[in-house]
């Protein structure tokens, strides 16, 4: 090889490293600009979170501030006050809403979030979505129907709290995109994984199947692609009011993918949207079955054919005898007509609807009909505490929550059908045997038909003549011994009103507390007034009302605790 | 009856004589004045004396009511029915209140007859309740129809063991209460029909007349083709369905038939109301057209006469003419035809109302009258509904009448008050936003208050008997019912033009500032414009409502300055602070009562006046 040679080649292989160079700096710089470009989209988004976000807080903070101001200049005006709490409540709330999305998502993003795995009943995680999304839906007259179709098992395991934030987010999405007086259906399923039939000792695991369809404003093919992305919103007219981070959707999916599921979703701009969600979660160790009373008939007031139809099933799933009526007037005639030939029905599954009236006014005539051990259950989808009151007056025993779960049909339905034939007299199945009753009358035959009458519900009585006989038995018994006294207001010696007046007066732990009830045939406005001045609780009219009596007692010890 | 039933009944006479209008005669008016106040003090003793006889007479009975014998039973019952007999009713709570009581004696001692009749009377009081309702289509009225078809229903379905039960008499209440499912207010027409075409099949099924011969049965059928006629709906008939109208025209024709024949017996025309629903009926079926309705109509309307205190005659003169004006307001392009005639209607029932005798508990007159209100229509030139209302209060509500003018007059008082110190404080008010002259507003906002003073209890109209036959202190559920008067109010204010301004005074004043109580829940005091002014009505009734006789419905009547105290102490939740401030200033307070004196005074003098001229 010549010189001249071996000097072509070195400068061919210096050449080729300088190329490779060359390569390698035009990749880092590649590299750099693709880095700057990243960088430079972090900071575009992180302005676009910056100004998402400062837009979204100032809103409500806005109204916080605002708000607080008005309060402040009308502090004399209650009722202008109530209304600024109010609002400033609701901006709150969205607040709080909008920060814990951000810390998910940054949770999410860091990789800190960690999924729970504990037991939970599905029951209540519908029951609590209800009544969380119910009054939303209500305030914009939209038809917001949950529907529970094929549950194979009720207990799972899962980060519930994650499950529901999915459900919640989904659910309130299309209320919140959904016109006013708009339909939005919801419905959960459960099936098995393939080539395992529905037998659960098969599997450990079955799949929620949540579907979520609304006829609101739909989205655009464009949209659907972005929709999981952060900050991303539908923008029109119709919208512009809605409050929202554009997080809920990629939250979702996150937790969604990080609990193995699937979402899918279908939609048409201006028809709607259908959301589609699969989700696997653990089942837990199956509880004992309760047992059924077989070939009991049990009456159904119901006119929505919907819930009829899905009460029926349960019974007859159970062995029970399911009878239908649609109208509060056919119910009475049904039971009367049951009660004359001795084929009572062990119970009544009130419903949400019938063809002729209200169902808490039949409620309060099949009281008086039917007696005070007969079973009467609420089927509804309002909210319990809201109604309680009004249906334990007109004679309800208990309430069972829709979307319907058979399970909880039966565990409410079962102990009150066995108390009532056990003849315990205790209602909903509670026992009464450790409150203590003082009635205070001074007719012995009132008295004896009283002491009979609390007997039967299991309370301990004890009888004093006259109010000095009462006062003089309160202050001699320990405190908190008496659960409730039965007041009769005209006596000799002396009467309710003062007697019940001492017995406020005295010097002990329970003497404000212990329930008062007034009974007396007084039953004007005045009288009323002056039992309640006088410090009575409650007031109750003779003739003793056996279902009256019953109903006031279950209402007063139902929240006391016993004492033994 | 026991003498305790005797002087209580012959007492709730007593009170509503006193409390009705009277004619001066040829008294001056501080004769006249000095009278009525001597009358109401009367009637108010014998008001405090009922209530000592029901306290020492019934209270003991119905506590004992398990012991009580058969005599007192019986006497029970029969001071049950003298409380209410037919229309005429003298005191339609107290009639349920016994019933009720006797209906869980009956339930208790599981005694089937005595629980089918209680459930039959308890039923009829509830209806009587029911018809004080009319134009009352509200969940709360409704209420009350669901309570007395459920009592009839529920003796109903003993028909199934009609041959198990052996006795003439409950076999008797059980048909009449299957007839009586079919009262009062149905949503739908056709239910109400079927309802009804289903009695009349058991009345006519042989097998059942057979077994218990002794019963009336062709009254009891007729009563029921009675029940189907009334049943004429006349907005409804797009809803009806053919076989409804079938069956509605056989039970007309029936009636109307047989007052026919019955008529001609005795030489007379066929009573009105069946001549009515026979020429509705054919109208209906297509046999006549709506101006041949309205012209027979006004045939029948034209052949009462003002003197005729008879039940038919008295349908002819005020529930004919509520038909004809729904007519009209469906029709309303035949009202310019019709103005004059519409008029002349008004004026001839007012005259007849006028001199109507003992309209105290006369329920028809009343179930009626609310018929007429309800259909009222003004035709811009002639009597407004407003007037007419004004009318009705002084004519059978006197003291109600008083109250209103007095509250107006106070609330007057007020205004000016609030005015001098904070002129655009009625500011929210429309119409009184729109005055910008000082003068002139303070002229509206005044105007404003009086008849927003004058109305305000004009729903009381519905509940009459309720509130004008104070005879005793009002049970748990009357208080619940009176509580109606303030939608009835509203509704019969807002729908004319004359009046809608002032129908949120009629709403609102019994809510609460804070909202914490009072009612009607549908009144939301910061969603309404006229609140400064319903809050101020709202304090002014109050001050002279416990002041006055009207309190006996609840207790003892309290001073003037008792009900300023407690106003005070309801300072922030039930008045508004800005009112009771005001309040507290005992110039402010006196100015008030000398408001409500002269109001008093003012009120007694138009109710002379008007007796005086007719």
């Amino acid at each position: 090889m010549t010189e001249q040679t071996q000097s072509g080649q070195d400068h061919l292989r210096h050449a080729a490293e300088a190329e490779r160079e060359i390569a390698t700096l035009e990749k880092k710089i590649d590299k750099l600009e693709e880095s700057l470009h990243a960088a430079q989209a972090a900071n575009r988004a992180k302005s676009t979170f910056l100004s998402n976000m400062s837009h979204d807080i100032r809103t409500p903070m806005n109204a916080i501030v605002g708000m607080t101001a008005i309060g402040l200049s009308h502090i004399d005006e209650k009722a202008r006050v109530q209304d600024c709490l109010l609002k400033i409540q609701t901006a709150s709330s969205h607040l709080m809403s909008l920060v814990n999305d951000v810390l998910d998502m940054s949770r999410i993003d860091s990789g800190r979030l960690t999924l729970g795995r504990e037991p939970f009943s599905l029951p209540d995680l519908v029951h609590d979505i209800a009544v969380i999304l119910r009054p939303q839906a209500a305030q914009k007259r939209q038809s917001l129907q949950l529907e529970i179709g094929r549950i194979h098992e009720e207990n799972l395991i899962g980060d519930s709290l994650r499950v529901r934030q999915i459900l919640v987010n989904i659910i309130g999405n299309a209320v919140k995109y959904t016109q006013e007086e708009g339909c939005i259906r919801v419905r959960f399923d459960q099936h098995f994984p393939e080539g395992v039939k529905a037998q659960r000792t098969a599997a450990d695991t079955v799949f929620l199947d949540f579907l979520c369809q609304d006829n609101g404003m739909g989205m655009s093919p464009e949209f659907l692609e972005r929709i999981f992305l952060p900050f991303e919103r539908v923008h029109n007219e119709a919208t512009s009011k809605i409050e929202g981070t554009g997080l809920g959707m990629s939250i979702v999916k996150n937790l969604i993918d990080r609990m193995d599921g699937q979402i899918r979703v279908e939609s048409r701009l201006g028809e709607g949207s259908l959301f589609r969600i699969t989700l696997p979660l653990g089942i837990t160790a199956k509880s004992d079955d309760l047992s059924c009373p077989q070939n009991q008939t049990v009456l159904i007031a119901e006119s929505g054919e919907s819930l009829s139809d899905q009460l029926e099933e349960c019974l007859r799933d159970c062995g029970m005898v399911p009878v239908v009526e649609k109208s509060g007037l056919s119910c009475v005639t049904y039971l009367t007509e049951a009660k004359y030939e001795d084929r009572m029905p062990c119970a009544m599954l009130l419903g949400q609807s019938l063809a002729d009236m209200p169902c808490l006014e039949l409620a309060s005539h099949v009281r008086q009909l039917a007696g005070s051990q007969f079973p009467i259950l609420l089927v509804s989808e309002a909210d319990w505490a809201q109604i309680e009151y009004r249906a334990s007056r007109a004679g309800v025993n208990a309430f069972v929550p829709c979307p319907l779960f058979k399970s909880r049909l039966l565990k409410t339905l079962i102990p009150l059908i066995n108390a009532e034939q056990e003849e315990t007299g205790s209602q909903c199945g509670t026992d009464y045997g450790s409150f203590h009753v003082l009635l205070v009358e001074d007719n012995e035959l009132n008295q004896e038909i009283a002491v009979e009458l609390l007997s039967m519900i299991g309370v301990q009585v004890e009888t004093a003549d006259d109010g000095a006989q009462a006062v003089a038995a309160f202050q001699a018994s320990c405190a908190h011994h008496f659960d409730v006294i039965f007041m009769d207001v005209q006596m000799p010696v002396m009467n309710g009103y003062e007697a019940t007046r001492r017995i406020r007066s005295l010097q002990r732990p329970d003497a404000e507390t212990v329930r008062i009830v007034a009974m007396t045939a007084n039953a004007f406005v005045e009288d009323i007034r002056s039992s309640k001045d006088a410090g009575m609780d409650e007031h109750l009219s003779k003739p003793v009302d056996l279902e009256h009596l019953q109903e006031i007692l279950h209402r007063l010890l139902k929240s006391a605790p016993s004492q033994e | 009856m026991q003498s305790y039933q005797e002087e209580y009944i012959a007492n709730v006479k007593d009170i509503a004589a006193l409390t009705a209008h009277k004619s001066p005669g040829g008294r001056s008016f501080e004769e006249y004045l000095e009278e009525l106040l001597a009358d109401r003090q009367e009637a108010e003793q014998k008001t405090n004396r009922n209530m000592e006889l029901l306290r020492e007479g019934l209270q003991p009975t119905l506590e004992h009511l398990f012991e009580a014998g058969a005599q007192e039973l019986a006497s029970l019952r029969e001071f049950a029915s003298s409380l209410l007999a037919g229309t005429n009713e003298v005191d339609g709570g107290l009639f349920c209140q016994i019933h009720q009581a006797l209906l869980s004696l009956a339930r208790l001692n599981r005694d089937k007859k005595q629980m089918i009749q209680e459930l039959y009377w308890l039923g009829i009081g509830r209806n009587n309740l029911c018809n004080k309702m009319v134009g009352l289509e509200t969940t709360e009225a409704e209420k009350y129809t669901h309570k007395m078809r459920l009592c009839f229903t529920e003796a109903a379905a003993y028909l199934k063991y009609y041959d198990e039960i052996e006795d003439t008499q409950t076999r008797g209440y059980i048909l009449r209460s299957r007839a009586n499912i079919s009262l009062g207010h149905f949503r739908s027409p056709g239910e109400k029909i079927r309802l009804t075409r289903q009695t009349l099949e058991i009345l006519q099924d042989s097998s059942y007349q057979e077994k218990e011969p002794g019963l009336p049965w062709e009254r009891f059928i007729y009563m029921t083709h009675q029940q189907m006629a009334s049943s004429i709906s006349r907005s409804k008939t797009e809803v009806m369905a053919p076989e409804d109208i079938a069956a509605l025209m056989d039970s007309v024709y029936i009636v109307y038939e047989r007052m026919i024949r019955e008529a001609a017996e005795q030489s007379q025309k066929p009573p009105l109301r069946s001549a009515f629903s026979y020429a509705s009926i054919n109208y209906y079926c297509g046999l006549d057209t709506l101006d041949g309705l309205l012209s027979k109509m006004e045939q029948l309307m034209d052949e009462t006469d003002i003197h005729d205190f008879s039940p038919d005659n008295m349908y002819g003169l005020i529930s004919i003419p509520a038909f004809y004006c729904q007519y009209l307001q469906e029709y309303p392009e035949r009202l310019p035809r019709k103005k004059d005639y519409v008029e002349s209607l008004y004026q001839k029932i007012l005259d007849y109302l006028r001199i109507f005798p003992q309209a105290a508990g006369n329920e028809s007159l009343f179930f009626y009258l609310r018929q007429l209100s309800c259909t009222f229509v003004e035709t811009g030139d002639g009597i407004s509904y407003g007037e007419f209302l004004q009318k009705l209060l002084i004519l059978f509500a006197p003291d109600i009448y008083v109250h209103s003018y007095m509250v107006g007059k106070a609330s007057c008082a007020f205004c000016r008050i609030i005015l001098s110190e904070e002129p655009s404080y009625f500011d929210d008010i429309d119409h009184i936003r729109a005055v910008k002259d000082p003068q002139q507003k303070q002229a509206a906002v005044l105007d404003y208050a009086m008849q927003c003073g004058l109305f305000h209890d004009v729903g009381n109209l519905n509940f009459i008997s309720l509130y004008t036959q104070i005879s005793r202190q009002w049970f748990a559920e009357e208080y619940e019912i009176s509580k109606l008067h303030t939608v009835a109010g509203n509704m019969s204010l807002s729908q004319r033009p004359s009046t809608r301004l002032y129908a949120e005074a009629a709403h609102g004043h019994h809510s609460w500032y804070d909202g914490s109580r009072g009612y009607p829940g549908s009144y939301r005091r910061l969603e309404c414009p006229q609140r400064q002014m319903v809050d101020i009505i709202g304090i002014t009734d109050f001050l002279d409502s416990i002041t006055s006789m009207g309190q006996l419905h609840f207790g003892a009547k309290k001073t003037y300055a008792e009900a300023v105290r407690e106003a005070i102490l309801l300072e922030g939740r039930r008045f508004s602070p800005l009112l009771t401030a005001r309040l507290r200033d005992k110039e402010i307070a006196r100015i008030l009562r000398e408001a409500f004196e002269e109001g008093r005074r003012e009120a007694y003098y138009h109710l002379y006046e008007q007796e005086a001229s007719s």
